[in-house]
């Protein structure tokens, strides 16, 4: 498969990184701004995916499960932490609540699409499962925001109805059924419009890599149809228990709704 | 309808304290006693902050005081569940809040919460709740968002009545209406409460309102009841400063038949 691919060597990389410099000196020269930032962050990138692929090039031949394990939870942690910086309303025990619900919705989805559905061999080949789990953990990463971030929004703009339905004799759940519903369905718009202009608007970067890389694009596009679905179940999985979980810090147990203080 | 026969109502010794946005604690109500007969249209008045929102909110338990207890018809209200109290306790916010939909959609709420089967716009119980409430029938089909803030006042006061409760705790009625719809409300209020047997009690600044409709009356300043007794000779006979001065000012007086 890979002998298909043709060699990029340095030589090469320092000629692709005159087209960042040329664009940087355009910007200088017409004062138009940003040079700086272009230059800082197409280093940071350089210097981050060197450090990615090394370490990738030492667990693939480490070959090991432990190693495998202790990156994808690093990355969990990391998600966890991207989503408790996205969303400036935070519900209470927050980090708890995300934490479960991302590991139940993307270690369920990593652990079907790998084991289960492509079984691979050995379970743990670091070649498959650190970039599929990469992939689920990003997309519910963005879920898991905008779950959290709505309800949180929901809730409190919803407060007269809730506390009107509550004074109707509604148990907390029929009370936030409709604040529920429409963080889980702002949280599922991104997957939705992805799945729906999918290979008209562009070409997903997992299939066009698996492309470049010599697949079959007929093969790649089943992986493409793979990935897609298990991302939404993760997205769907994810977010579904940010949104139970978080739905009932807002209460107490005698179905009020707490007070902000 | 079927519902609970008039409840009475006893608040001990309650007190309710939350915290401020500095996170110290801020004390609502300090030590609010108050009975209530069944069966009589009471009214507690008083100056906008002075704790008659959140004495509400702690008879039907939407919160819980942080002391005292209150009692409906001798029963201690900690101990009853929540769902079963608020089936005995129908309070009906400031603001109505109408669910998008009909006007039959809202009305229908209260049973779907319940899991029970919604009556249907030809059903006798609900047709006798709407006449008590003087909203016409046709207004049944109606968007409930399109219609008028004294309607949507009414509807909400339909919805809380087809739940069936022995006890009605309002929070300012007339606060958004004007002053001849504030009236209406008021004589329906008393039919109510002489047709049905039922207990209502309201939280108002709306001293018109109060003096025009109420049997028994209470003075409620900066979390506590001050005065207490019929409505005609605690309104005629204030004794304490507060509540003299209160009765003579203007500004509150008027307050409840300004749209606002």
């Amino acid at each position: 498969m890979s002998g298909s691919v043709i060699d990029l060597s340095m030589i090469d990389l320092v000629l692709v990184y005159g087209l960042v410099l040329i664009s940087a000196s355009l910007a200088r020269f017409n004062r138009i701004g940003q040079e700086r930032d272009l230059l800082w962050s197409s280093l940071r990138m350089i210097v981050q995916l060197l450090m990615v692929g090394y370490l990738l090039k030492m667990i693939f031949t480490i070959a090991s499960p432990l190693p495998v394990l202790l990156i994808l939870l690093i990355m969990g942690g990391f998600a966890v932490h991207a989503v408790g910086a996205r969303v400036k309303e935070k519900m209470p025990g927050f980090y708890r609540i995300v934490g479960m619900a991302m590991f139940t919705g993307c270690g369920g989805a990593t652990f079907f699409l790998c084991i289960l559905v492509i079984g691979l061999t050995p379970w743990y080949d670091p070649r498959y499962l650190i970039p599929l789990t990469g992939m689920i953990i990003g997309n519910s990463m963005t879920g898991a925001s905008l779950a959290a971030e709505r309800l949180t929004a929901e809730m409190t703009e919803r407060h007269q109805e809730i506390e009107t339905s509550l004074c109707l004799g509604a148990t907390s759940r029929q009370a936030s059924a409709e604040a529920v519903r429409s963080a889980f369905r702002a949280a599922l718009i991104p997957s939705i419009n992805a799945m729906a202009t999918m290979g008209i608007v562009f070409l997903p970067g997992m299939m066009t890599g698996q492309i470049l890389s010599g697949t079959e694009p007929l093969l790649a596009v089943r992986y493409q149809i793979a990935i897609m679905c298990v991302i939404t179940a993760s997205v769907a999985v994810t977010s579904f228990f940010i949104l139970l979980l978080g739905c009932r810090s807002f209460f107490t147990s005698s179905h009020q709704l707490r007070i902000k203080q | 309808m079927k519902g609970f026969a008039g409840e009475t109502l006893s608040i001990e010794e309650v007190c309710q304290t939350r915290l401020d946005v500095h996170g110290r604690a801020v004390a609502i109500l300090r030590g609010v006693n108050l009975k209530m007969p069944a069966a009589c249209l009471m009214a507690v008045v008083g100056p906008s902050g002075g704790g008659k929102s959140t004495l509400l909110r702690l008879i039907n338990r939407l919160e819980d005081p942080s002391s005292g207890r209150i009692l409906l018809s001798g029963i201690n209200i900690a101990t009853l569940d929540p769902l079963q109290l608020r089936r005995r306790v129908g309070v009906m916010l400031q603001v109505p809040f109408m669910y998008e939909g009909t006007v039959l959609d809202n009305l229908q709420k209260v049973f779907f919460f319940r899991s029970e089967t919604a009556p249907v716009a030809t059903d006798s119980g609900l047709l006798q709740v709407l006449e008590l409430c003087q909203l016409p029938v046709d207004l049944l089909a109606r968007q409930a968002r399109s219609l008028s803030l004294g309607q949507q006042q009414r509807v909400s006061l339909a919805r809380t009545l087809l739940a069936g409760p022995g006890l009605l705790v309002l929070d300012e009625p007339t606060s958004a209406l004007d002053r001849p719809t504030a009236d209406q409300l008021g004589r329906t209020l008393q039919d109510i409460c002489r047709q049905r047997q039922l207990s209502i009690l309201m939280m108002t600044h709306d001293l018109r309102l109060a003096q025009r409709v109420a049997d028994y009356a209470a003075f409620l300043d900066q979390g506590r009841i001050l005065e207490t007794g019929e409505a005609a000779s605690l309104f005629n006979n204030p004794r304490s400063e507060s509540l003299k001065n209160f009765l003579a000012s203007p500004a509150d007086a008027l307050e409840g038949s300004h749209v606002r």
